[in-house]
Order: C-alpha cells, then structure tokens, then sequence
C-alpha cells in the first residue's frame, strides 16, 4: 500500500520531502510540503489519464447546451445525482445532422480530462447520438419543427402548378433512373412541353448545397427560357442517400423560388423536407413528371367533344331556322301573293260591265222616246251617269289600292285621276280624254282587266256616238243642216265642193240630194265666220249657213270657242 | 421552338381552351342569335384546330443546361438517353 502511494506521489520534490509523519509531536506542526495548484492539478489529469484512459461512453441529459459562434459546443451532461461539463468541438460538433437541445437524452463518446486553466473536470465529446431514435431521424424531426413554425410548409403560400406549361425544368443527376423515367414520362404525355435537365449530384458530400444552387439558378434563368414549372427528383435510396433532400439549404431554396416546384424524391413512403417544402409533392419521379403536365390525349378528346356539341347544336339551330322559313312560304301569301288582287280586279270587272250595260240600257230608253222631256234627259246625261259611276270607281279605287300596295299605286292613282276629272269636268268635252286616261291605267294591269277595259270603253264610245247623234238633232231642228259631199264626208266649207259632183243635205226630218251648181254668192248675207277659208279662193257657199253656237256647254270647261257649224265632237 | 416564337402566338394553349369552352356554352344556351351563332363557331372550328397543332407537335429531346456567361443557364446540349445506368438508383 505505501509503494503504491509512493507511486502516486512520485512528483513531490523529493528533496523536500521531510519523510513521514513521525509520532505524536506536541507542540510543533509538521505539514508534508504544500506543492503548486499547477502541480496539483498535473497530478490529478495523469491520475485520471492513467484511470480512464481512452474513450468512455457516457449516456445522459443535455443542460446549458450552448453553440458558440466559434462553432464549439459547450453543455452540460447530467443525470439525477451528477454533472459533468462537456465541450464538442467545432470540428465535430458540425458533423452533427441534428441539433443538440436541453433535455435532450443523449449517448457520447469522448475522453475525460481536466481543463487546466479552471482544474476543472470536463468530457471532450467525439461523438453525440440521440437516445431512443437515429441522429437522422432526429435531425428531420427538429428541422421539420423549425420549418413549420416559419410557415415553410404553408398551404397558402403554395402556388398552383400551370395546366399547359411551356417548359419544364428538371434538377436530378444526369445517370440514374429518374431522370429517364421523368422524360419519358413528358415525352409520352405532352410533347408540346420543351424540357430542360440541369444535371446535379443529389447525394454525397455537399449535395444538398448543390441542389440548392441548382434551383436557385433555374428559377433565375426560368422566365428567360420559358420555364413555368421545376421538377426536384432523386430515385429511391435509404435515409442516408436521400439525406440531401432533407437538409435546410435545399429547404429555404425550394421556398424562395418564384417557379412552381414539383418534389419527387424517393420512393412513396419516403418523405423529405424537401417535399413538405414544395409546392406539390410527388411520391415519385414519375409521379412528378405526371403532375407537371396534362395528358395530351385527354386533351384531345375534350376538343373533339367540344367540336362535336358545338355542331350538334349549330345544325339543330340551323334547322329550326329552316323549318320556321318552310312554314312562312308556305302560308296563303307567299303562295298566292296576288290573290287579293285578283279578287280586286275581278270587282272592277264587273263593275265596267255593269257601267257598260247601264248606259246601253239607258241610251235604249232615250232613243225609244222621241221627245225626251227634259228631265229624263237630264238625267241621262253623259256627265252624271259619269259621276255616278266615277263615284263607285273611285271607292273601289282606294281599297284595291290598299290590296295591290305600292305596285300598282300608278294604276291606282291613275284611275284616281280618272274619277276625279270626270267629277270635275264636262264629261261630254271629256269623254276623249277620260279614254286616254283608261287606256294609259289599263295597261298596267294584268292582260284580262287590259281587255276588259277595253271592252268597256269600247262601248262607251259606242255610247258616245249615239248621244252625239242625239244631241246634233236638235241643232238641225232649228233649221241647220249637214252637208255631205263624196263618201259621205261632211262638208265644212264651201271651197270643199266641187261643182257639178252630188252632195247630201241632211235636215232635221230627212235627207236631200243635189248637185252642186256653182259658189254661191249674195252680197247681202253674211260671210261664214268659222271654218278654214282657202286663200284666194271664194267659197262654195253650201245650203249650210253659219249660226250661232250649239247648245251650251252644261258645265265648266276650258277656254269655250264657237264650234264650227260642222264641227263634231270627234275633232 | 424560341420564346419569341411562343410569346408570338395569339393565345396560349390555356387560353384558346378556354375561349373554346366559352363559344361552345354560348352556342349550346342559344341565347346568341343564330348569325352571331355561326360566327363563333366558325370561331371555335379555328380554334379547334391551333390546339390540335399545338398537340400535335413532334417530340423533342431533352435539353442539357449548364451555366454561361454572367451566371444565367444557357443550353449546352442534349441528353443522350441511351446513356448507361447508375449502379445505385440516383
């Protein structure tokens, strides 16, 4: 026991040592010579150096864990009844995936040793593996934490992935089976998307540094090459071999990209922050590549659908617009538009017959009475069977008018015309004129009315001419007469005569017949004052003589002249 | 196809779907008179027809990017597909 001790003791100065306590020294105080703390504590460290050499393996809480900017980490390592302080250098403690937190219940490797400067007992960590779960797991479980608190993972600040988009960015290694999975994905889905590869390493020794700079880049260059949607993609792997993924780099790149990022690392079951990140996760890369684009022959049909309820409808609505036009020309008008016309003229027609047979029936009647009085006469004048009759004319106007529309509102008016003139005017002096008016709005009409006018105004003339007859009678009654020369032509002058040819002297009750002798000519009677008179020539003063005019014109008409004792009413 | 050549085009493939679903509502309701009808769906028929293209378009290869001058991405090639596999799954 003493050789052991001396042992220890071995870096006492010797020379000072006064050797052991002797027996009881009363009086006097004999202490062992004091040694420097340096010494001191240089004798405790070999102890424990010779104690405990090497490693230890330690489990306990962390407390007072403090990250220095240095990079050390300076904590405490305790359980119920001890402590000790411990330090994890920078060169280790970066190596660390999770972060060292209080309370946390940990396992260490390292050496124990005493820091000289305090002489205080200190645990130089190596190694820190967290109790009860991988160091792995763990690290992704706080960072997780962190992100979420930030609202990294926000729904709301996820943006949607564009439908249609013009390229696709895609940020894998260049080997390995995502990146052919992904393109060929695109490839078979939308061919009309152009895709881009920025190839980079996504395991291993700075990877998630990498992949960082790597989205960084796309989302700058993204606008430029028309990029609207950025694939992230690793195959599948362990937890190690995906740990880029889950690392905080890669984290606050993907969130700061204004590009939409689609995730697909791994496999289904693998989720890394990286997703939880993004704006839409994937569980695969060929997932991801399915979500970035829509599928071109579902596309396709939707156009052909659409094409096809969209000319279904337009020929229906064709139709029915057909069927409506069918339904109007087949209606009364369309098919008969002059129908109503003809009704019209079929009146008119019969009118002008009745007008004809009223006035024959009426001329019978006057001839049959030799002296008509007055009154009958009266009435039979031509101008108020005229009125009558352009009175009921001239209602039948206005509503064939109103059927035959704008047309034939010539013919209407012009018949118009007709009833009104014969109202107003001398409708013996008239009579000619009334028939150039008929004539003129006969032709507009359709053929059968044409002749049917005709007709009717053929009678009229013959009409005409019997009252003409009529009414010259009486001139010869008071003493004129006619005379007619060759062919039975009215002689008006006497230079119209040739001497010695036979003439026909018509008087009131019968005719004579004589032979021209010579002009006539008594100084005493007065010259004819109507009538042409040759020049240089005497007249042939026939039996007729001039007289005073006819009977007076029964209404107003223009400007009046004195007619010829010849004259007829056909000049 | 450049970006220049796309910026171009009248509509985007969205949009001209999206005009195509509104022409084909309005046909459909009727509510439009017929000669406006006829329109638009000649209208459509164009339209029909672009997207058709745009889908139609022959597939391209992949494009490599790598950084240019002034740090922007820039093309450098194209992937060769029949490249050969990665031992581990990358």
């Amino acid at each position: 026991m003493a050789a052991k001790r001396d042992k220890l003791y071995d870096f006492f100065d010797p020379s000072r040592a006064k050797g052991p306590r002797s027996g009881p020294d009363i009086g006097k105080e004999v202490v062992p010579q004091p040694m420097s703390v340096s010494l001191l504590v240089a004798r405790v460290k070999q102890a424990l150096a010779d104690a405990m050499p090497g490693t230890v393996t330690v489990v306990g809480e962390l407390s007072n864990v403090k990250c220095h900017d240095s990079g050390h980490v300076y904590f405490r390592l305790k359980d119920s009844a001890a402590a000790i302080d411990a330090v994890m250098f920078r060169a280790t403690a970066g190596k660390l995936k999770f972060t060292p937190t209080d309370g946390l219940e940990v396992v260490v490797e390292g050496r124990v040793d005493v820091y000289d400067a305090r002489g205080q007992l200190q645990l130089y960590v190596e190694r820190m593996m967290p109790m009860g779960a991988g160091s792995l797991e763990l690290a992704f479980r706080q960072l997780k934490e962190k992100l979420q608190a930030e609202g990294l993972f926000d729904a709301a600040r996820k943006k949607p992935i564009p439908r249609f988009p013009r390229a696709v960015g895609v940020i894998t290694s260049q080997t390995g089976a995502a990146v052919r999975d992904i393109s060929r994905t695109l490839r078979r889905r939308w061919p009309a998307a152009d895709v881009y590869l920025l190839a980079t390493p996504v395991q291993g020794e700075g990877a998630a540094g990498q992949i960082a700079e790597s989205i960084r880049l796309m989302d700058a260059s993204a606008s430029a090459l028309g990029i609207d949607t950025i694939i992230v993609a690793r195959g599948g792997g362990s937890l190690e071999d995906l740990w880029a993924f889950n690392e905080e780099a890669v984290a606050r790149a993907v969130f700061a990209a204004r590009t939409p990022v689609i995730s697909g690392v791994g496999h289904e079951v693998d989720v890394t922050i990286c997703d939880l990140v993004a704006d839409v996760r994937a569980a695969t890369p060929t997932a991801a590549a399915e979500l970035a684009v829509p599928d071109a022959s579902a596309v396709r049909g939707w156009l052909s659908q659409a094409a096809t309820r969209a000319t279904r409808r337009m020929r229906q609505r064709l139709d029915e617009a057909r069927l409506a036009m069918e339904s109007i020309r087949r209606s009364a008008i369309f098919r008969d538009p002059l129908g109503r016309v003809r009704t019209r003229m079929q009146r008119v027609d019969e009118f002008a017959h009745r007008l004809r047979g009223g006035i024959r029936h009426r001329v019978a009647q006057a001839r049959r009475s030799a002296e008509p009085p007055a009154g009958r006469l009266t009435a039979l004048h031509p101008a108020r069977l005229w009125d009558r009759g352009a009175a009921k004319v001239n209602s039948l106007l206005a509503r064939l008018r109103w059927a035959l529309g704008g047309r034939s509102k010539r013919a209407g008016d012009a018949l118009a015309g007709i009833a009104g003139s014969l109202m107003a005017a001398n409708p013996v002096n008239r009579i000619r004129l009334a028939r150039q008016q008929v004539d003129g709005a006969a032709r507009q009409f359709a053929a059968s009315p044409v002749n049917r006018i005709r007709l009717a105004r053929q009678q009229v003339d013959g009409a005409a001419r019997q009252l003409d007859a009529m009414s010259y009678r009486r001139v010869l009654r008071r003493g004129f007469s006619v005379t007619r020369g060759r062919a039975g032509r009215i002689l008006r002058a006497a230079s119209q005569a040739v001497v010695g040819e036979m003439i026909e002297t018509e008087l009131a009750d019968g005719r004579l017949s004589s032979k021209v002798a010579g002009p006539w000519d008594n100084p005493s009677e007065p010259r004819a004052t109507g009538g042409a008179k040759p020049a240089g020539q005497d007249h042939a003063e026939a039996p007729a003589k001039a007289g005073p005019a006819g009977p007076p014109a029964p209404g107003p008409g223009p400007a009046r002249k004195a007619p010829d004792p010849g004259a007829t009413l056909f000049d | 196809m450049t970006m220049d050549a796309k910026e171009k085009e009248k509509l985007t493939f969205e949009q001209a779907l999206a005009k195509l679903e509104e022409i084909v509502s309005a046909i459909e309701e009727g509510k439009v008179p017929l000669e406006q009808s006829i329109d638009k769906y000649a209208e459509g028929v164009e339209l029909v027809k672009q997207c058709r293209q745009i889908l139609d378009r022959a597939e391209k290869k992949i494009q490599l990017l790598g950084r240019g001058e002034g740090g922007q991405l820039e093309v450098t090639g194209e992937l060769d597909e029949q490249a050969g596999e990665d031992k581990q799954d990358a």
